[in-house]
Parts: C-alpha cells; sequence; structure tokens
C-alpha cells in the first residue's frame, strides 16, 4: 500500500480558506487527496497549526525544519521518502499523481 | 402602562442568566445588582462578561482576569471577564508552548501567526464561554452563572456559533473540512452540543433582554429577542432600565424627558405585553461599587445626591459638532469614523455629521460595521449627495463565497470546487468577509467623505486587531490577490489626514473610562484619534427636578477629564427633548451649542 504523507504550514483548514489568500492548488490538492484516500493510498495530513507534534516526531520534517525554517513547508513524502518541497503540486503535475498513485488516468469524482 | 419593578427571585431564578440588549441600557450595572441580590438571599453566583470591552472590572472596583475572582463585600460572589483576546493567547499558548525547544524558533512563530487570526480569537472566547455552560463541572460550585454580555451584535454571534458549528460539522462530508482552530478544540464536540440543549431550556436559561425607556433600544431589545428565539432560547423577560417620572410640571427638560420615555413604551406596548415585563426607576447617582448596585434595586430610597458646590464652577471650552465638520471638511475626502461604548450615540453624531457634509456640498457615504444598527431610521429620510449603506454579516460571507468561487473557481478542477465550496460555508468564512467589507468602506474615501459608525468598542477592537493580524500575514506573502483596499487598510486607517476618529461618550464614569481605554488601545495601534464628542449632557438645561439637577452636577468632574486630560478637541452635544431622528433634527444637533443650550429646551416644547 502506497503511503502520502502532508507536512502543512500552520494554516486553519485543509484549503487554507481562512487566510489572506487562496491557492488554487492547494484546493485542488486537498480535493485530490481526498479522493485518492477512497482508493488503496494511504494518506495523512499534519498542519503545523494544529498537529505540531508530528513535526517533531518524523526525524525527516525536523531535520528539514531546523536546517531550512518553515519556508521549507509544506513537505510531501511518498512512501517516506521526500517527493515536494516548500510548494503543492501544480495543475500540470497533478495528473501524473494519479497515474503515480493509482496506475492509471483518473481524475473525476 | 405600570409595570412591576424588577426583583430577582432567588427561589424562581434559573441557573444560567443572560443580560443582553443594546449598549448602554445598563446590563453590567442590572446583571451585577441581580447577582448581589442572589447572594445577599444565600447563594453562591458566578458572574461573567462576554464583552471584549469589559466594565465590570470597574463596576465591582475589582481588577479581573479571566478567573474566577472573588468579590469583596460581597460574599459568594466571584466575577470573571471572557476576554477573546487572552483566550485566543491562552489557546495559542496551550498548542504552542510545549512545542518550545523541540521545534526551531521560525516553526513557532510561524505557528504563532496563524492562530493569531480573527477566527481564532472568535473561537477561542466562543470555547470558553461554551465551556461554562455545556461542561457539567466547569461552574458546579455556583448556584448561577451569570453572564453579562457584549452588545447585542457580538452577542447573537457568540450564541449562535454552537448551533453554526455543530451544523457546520453534520452536515460535513469530505471529513477534510475547514474547522479552523476548532480542530484543536474538536473535542469539545459534546460541549458544543450541550450548550446548544442548555440555551433552549426554558428550567435552566433565562434571557434578561434589558433596554431603556428609548425607541431604538427597544426595537433593538424585540429584534434581538427574536432571533434568539429562532436559535431556540425562548425563556425571555425584560426590564426597561432608567423609567423617569417627574413631580416638577413647570421644568420642561423633565417633561420632555418623562414624555420621551412614555411614547417610546407606548410604542413598543404590544412587544413589552408579549413576555413578563419589568421597570427600574432612573437613579441620580452613576451605579458604581457594592453600595451604588445596592441602589439600583432598592424598592424604595433613589440614593442620596451629595451635590457639588456649583459656585465657582464654569464649564471647560467645548466645540459644537459644526466646528469639527468645518475643519473635517477642508480635506476634501476621507473617512470619519465614530467609536465608544454602545448606547453613547455613535450612530446620531455620525448621521449628524454626514448630513452635515452632504448638506455643505460635499459627496458623502454613511455606513456601519455595526451588525445590530439603525442607521436607516436615524437618518429617515433622503439627503441631497449622501448614499447609505450597512455591513450585513450574512450578506457580506454570501458575497464573498461567491467572489472566491468565481475567481479561484476557475482554477480548479471539480473536485477542487466541491471542497472549496463546502470549506467556504465555515462559520470562519464570516470573520474575513466582514473584515474585507470592513476594508472597502474604508477604501471609499479616497474619492469621497466616508462617514463609518463603528459596533460598540469590543467588536470594533477585534476588527482592528484582526487588520494587524492581516497586514503581519500580508507582509510575509510575496504573492497576493488582495485587493487595494485591503491591503493599505491599516495605512489609512493610521494616517490623521485621511481617517478622522470621534471617540462619542456620555458625562458617565464607565462611557468616558472605555473611550479612554479605546484611545490607549488606538495609540498603540498607532491610530490618534481627531477629537472626543461628549454627548447628551444636561450642562445648562436649567432643571428643577432634583434627580436630573443632580445627575447634572455629576457630569462636572467627567467633562473635565476629558477636556483637560483625554482629548485634543472636544464637542459637546445637549440632551435632546425627542430623540434626533431625520436631516433636520440631526442638523440642528450638530449645530448646537453650550450657551444656546438652555433656550432650545425651552424652544422644542
Amino acid at each position: 500500500m502506497k503511503t502520502i504523507q502532508v507536512y502543512d504550514p500552520p494554516m486553519c483548514c485543509s484549503t487554507g480558506i481562512c487566510g489572506t489568500d487562496i491557492d488554487p492548488d492547494l484546493v485542488n490538492f486537498a480535493a485530490m487527496l481526498s479522493q485518492l484516500g477512497t482508493h488503496d493510498i494511504k494518506v495523512e495530513r499534519f498542519n503545523l497549526g494544529q498537529q505540531p507534534m508530528a513535526f517533531v516526531q518524523n526525524p525527516a520534517v525536523k531535520a528539514l525544519l531546523d536546517k531550512e525554517g518553515a519556508e521549507v513547508l509544506p513537505l510531501i513524502f511518498w512512501d517516506g521518502e521526500v517527493h515536494l518541497k516548500g510548494r503543492y503540486p501544480t495543475k500540470d503535475e497533478r495528473p501524473g499523481w494519479f497515474r503515480a498513485a493509482l496506475g492509471k488516468e483518473e481524475e473525476a469524482s | 402602562m405600570k409595570l412591576p419593578f424588577y426583583q430577582p427571585d432567588a427561589a424562581t431564578s434559573t441557573r444560567f442568566l443572560f443580560f443582553t440588549g443594546k449598549g448602554g441600557v445598563g446590563k453590567t450595572s442590572l446583571s451585577c445588582a441581580t447577582a448581589l441580590k442572589l447572594v445577599e438571599a444565600g447563594k453562591r453566583v458566578l458572574l461573567v462578561s462576554t464583552d471584549p470591552a469589559s466594565n465590570l472590572d470597574e463596576v465591582l472596583e475589582t481588577k479581573l482576569t479571566n478567573q474566577p475572582t472573588p468579590i469583596a463585600g460581597a460574599p459568594g460572589l466571584d466575577a470573571m471577564n471572557i476576554n477573546p483576546v487572552e483566550a485566543a493567547a491562552a489557546y495559542r499558548e496551550r498548542l504552542i508552548g510545549p512545542m518550545r525547544g523541540l521545534l526551531p524558533e521560525a516553526a513557532l512563530r510561524s505557528m504563532e501567526e496563524q492562530l493569531s487570526g480573527s477566527c481564532t480569537v472568535e473561537i477561542a472566547a466562543f470555547d470558553e464561554f461554551s465551556g461554562l455552560i455545556g461542561n457539567p463541572d466547569a461552574a458546579k460550585d455556583y448556584d448561577h452563572v451569570i453572564f453579562d454580555t457584549a452588545p447585542t451584535g457580538h452577542t447573537l454571534r457568540l450564541m449562535s456559533l454552537a448551533k453554526a458549528w455543530d451544523q457546520f460539522l453534520d452536515k460535513n462530508t469530505s471529513g477534510t473540512s475547514c474547522l479552523g482552530p476548532l480542530a484543536g478544540l474538536e473535542k469539545q464536540r459534546v460541549i458544543y452540543e450541550a450548550t446548544v440543549n442548555t440555551l433552549a431550556d426554558a428550567s435552566a436559561t433565562t434571557l434578561v433582554l434589558v433596554s431603556r425607556p428609548q425607541g431604538a433600544a427597544l426595537r433593538e431589545a424585540e429584534r434581538t429577542s427574536k432571533e434568539l428565539r429562532a436559535i431556540g432560547v425562548g425563556n425571555q423577560c425584560l426590564v426597561v432600565n432608567g423609567t423617569f417620572e417627574t413631580d416638577c410640571p413647570e421644568d420642561v427638560t423633565a417633561q420632555a424627558m418623562q414624555q420621551r420615555g412614555l411614547s417610546a413604551l407606548t410604542a413598543a406596548s404590544e412587544f413589552i405585553s408579549s413576555m413578563p415585563s419589568f421597570i427600574v426607576p432612573l437613579r441620580p447617582i452613576n451605579i458604581l461599587g457594592i453600595g451604588g448596585l445596592r441602589v439600583l434595586l432598592s424598592g424604595d430610597g433613589q440614593g442620596k445626591c451629595v451635590k457639588a458646590d456649583e459656585s465657582g464652577w464654569t464649564p471647560p471650552e467645548m466645540e459644537s459638532l459644526e466646528d469639527l465638520v468645518a475643519t473635517i471638511e477642508q480635506q476634501g475626502n476621507g473617512v470619519i469614523m465614530t467609536m465608544g461604548k454602545g448606547g453613547v450615540g455613535k450612530t446620531t453624531v455620525a448621521a449628524a455629521i454626514a448630513v452635515m457634509l452632504a448638506r455643505r456640498g460635499h459627496s458623502v457615504h454613511l455606513s456601519t460595521t455595526d451588525p445590530a444598527a439603525h442607521v436607516a431610521q436615524t437618518l429617515h429620510g433622503k439627503v441631497e449627495g449622501l448614499t447609505l449603506s450597512k455591513i450585513d454579516p450574512a450578506a457580506e460571507t454570501a458575497a464573498y463565497q461567491g467572489e472566491v468561487m468565481l475567481a479561484q473557481g476557475a482554477a480548479m478542477d471539480d473536485a477542487g470546487r466541491a471542497l472549496l465550496e463546502e470549506d467556504l460555508r465555515s462559520p470562519c468564512t464570516e470573520e474575513i468577509a466582514v473584515f474585507r467589507a470592513f476594508a472597502r468602506e474604508v477604501g471609499r474615501g479616497t474619492g469621497r467623505f466616508v462617514v463609518l459608525d463603528t459596533a460598540p468598542t469590543g467588536h470594533t477592537l477585534l476588527l482592528l486587531d484582526a487588520s494587524e493580524a492581516y497586514q503581519r500575514e500580508l507582509e510575509r506573502q510575496a504573492r497576493s490577490t488582495q485587493p487595494e483596499e485591503v491591503l493599505k487598510l491599516l495605512e489609512r486607517l493610521r494616517d490623521p489626514d485621511f481617517t478622522r476618529i470621534l471617540l462619542v461618550t456620555l458625562p458617565e464614569a464607565t462611557p468616558v473610562h472605555e473611550a479612554a481605554a479605546l484611545q490607549e488601545d488606538l495609540l498603540r495601534a498607532r491610530i490618534e484619534p481627531f477629537a472626543w464628542v461628549i454627548n447628551q449632557s444636561l450642562l445648562n438645561s436649567g432643571s428643577c427636578d432634583p434627580l436630573l439637577q443632580c445627575r447634572e452636577a455629576s457630569e462636572h468632574r467627567y467633562l473635565r477629564e476629558v477636556v483637560e486630560k483625554q482629548a485634543k478637541r472636544t464637542a459637546w452635544l445637549p440632551w435632546q427633548a425627542e430623540e434626533p431622528v431625520g436631516p433636520d433634527a440631526l442638523a440642528h444637533l450638530a449645530s448646537s451649542s453650550l450657551l444656546q443650550a438652555r433656550g432650545d429646551v425651552i424652544q422644542t416644547l
């Protein structure tokens, strides 16, 4: 079973709507994760504002935070390996994620 | 209409009592006096203020915190303030504290910034509030818990939040929804449900609607009554505080005041007879301290008036509102904001300034950030060059949701749009929408005059607090799609040539001290008030009624305090025999000066 772990910067919600700006990549990414979660993929998401302990307990996350500061977030892991750093996947990258995760093209909910 | 005297009864009182109503109607005095009565009947009582600009400290003459503090002279009575900003700080500390030393400083700082938003502030206060009601263990040492609430708009929001979050959680389907700062508190959900149930339980909760014998206050009580009934708070009663009768037939001021009260009560007779209603007579003194509180609900004695020696007292120099307007109009555009405690007449002063500017040929927009304001009623009629609007939280939220979906939804796939739509239904969205509307109204002042009537102090402080939090967040972001008016908001509020803040007060202890505290808060935020306005002064009224004479004499020290200690400029407005409604009455009010005050009262009758 594939695992995706996301370590978000501090934010109010998975879509970040409480902030001053709404990032469409973040919203689409959140939607994609909830779709992937319904398949055979383990999705874990942690928010620094709400689950800071998860950041401390993951040595890789903690080391990156210590070294590069809060700008390193979001950190996205595939099966325990850092896959993306400091940003969410873009519109062009998302189909690739679906392929990699599900082994096929699927985007409709 | 003969109403019974208000006498709280320990035998029949419910466990929870909420005192609510328009600003300045006497919620704090009445809730304190009620607490005192119950304590004197042998009960243990916890008195809680939910007003971000609480005046409990001053009335109880005790320094309070967000923990119960015993009140000297009233054994069995404890009191506390739920201060939203402090509640949010405590909530932040609960999350961040354990991380110190474990996470780098930069990560801690970014947590702190995220948890400083207005939604966190609101949720944290709400969490403390519902903890006292919905958690069976929290206030178990007390027979009664009495809430002295903030002026209406803020309280409606607080009481309806329990239901709003409850419904949002129920309807949420994706499980990744926007709980905002509630996420850290989600385990409390059972407490929020209990809060909703307790508020609706007539054997547990009484809502005491407090009013003055005054049209606007009674109309607001009626609106609040309906809105709270709609969310289930059904056990209600009404207390009309400050009723006045004179034995002085030849005294025009006293006769006018009595008449004004009677007409207001008659106009509201249907509402008044719809529920148990009571009166508390006007007292000659400011209700301060345990002694003062006993006077408020004493059946007979009106409290002794110790009159100051009048000889040799001359009123300090004060301008008319027209004098202030003459200075303001030289700029040609900008924002004028009226601020202060509830019930001091911010709406009246704002409307009077707007009318005066419009009649002098300027383009003027009059708006309000107070969810419970009555701007249109005060203006009552069209004025050439003057437009009117109101920040309606529900309408602003809907518009904001639509705007976000249109602007951002385009770049999203269907699943993203669905998720965004769902998260936008979070109660937190309202905070953002109202804040943006505030920024928009301020921004309109670049091309004309905008007169903004703000909500009572507490609510306004939270709005300014949000402005600063947003500014900090914006400064960290490279990319911003925010409109120019949001980006420039704080800069505009801080520009003394663009934004003119008028602190409105009555010549009484609590409104003056609340305005002084507000002034300090503003100065800390680098916003400097332009002038103070003293409203409803009885100075030079020439009354022969002993109670009014006494009230007039007690104004002196507060007039002096404002002019000599607090204000750079002070305008003075007389008490009006009729509620100043309509363009002519407002313009007349604005041109009143201290010298002609006495002649005016005689003319009006």
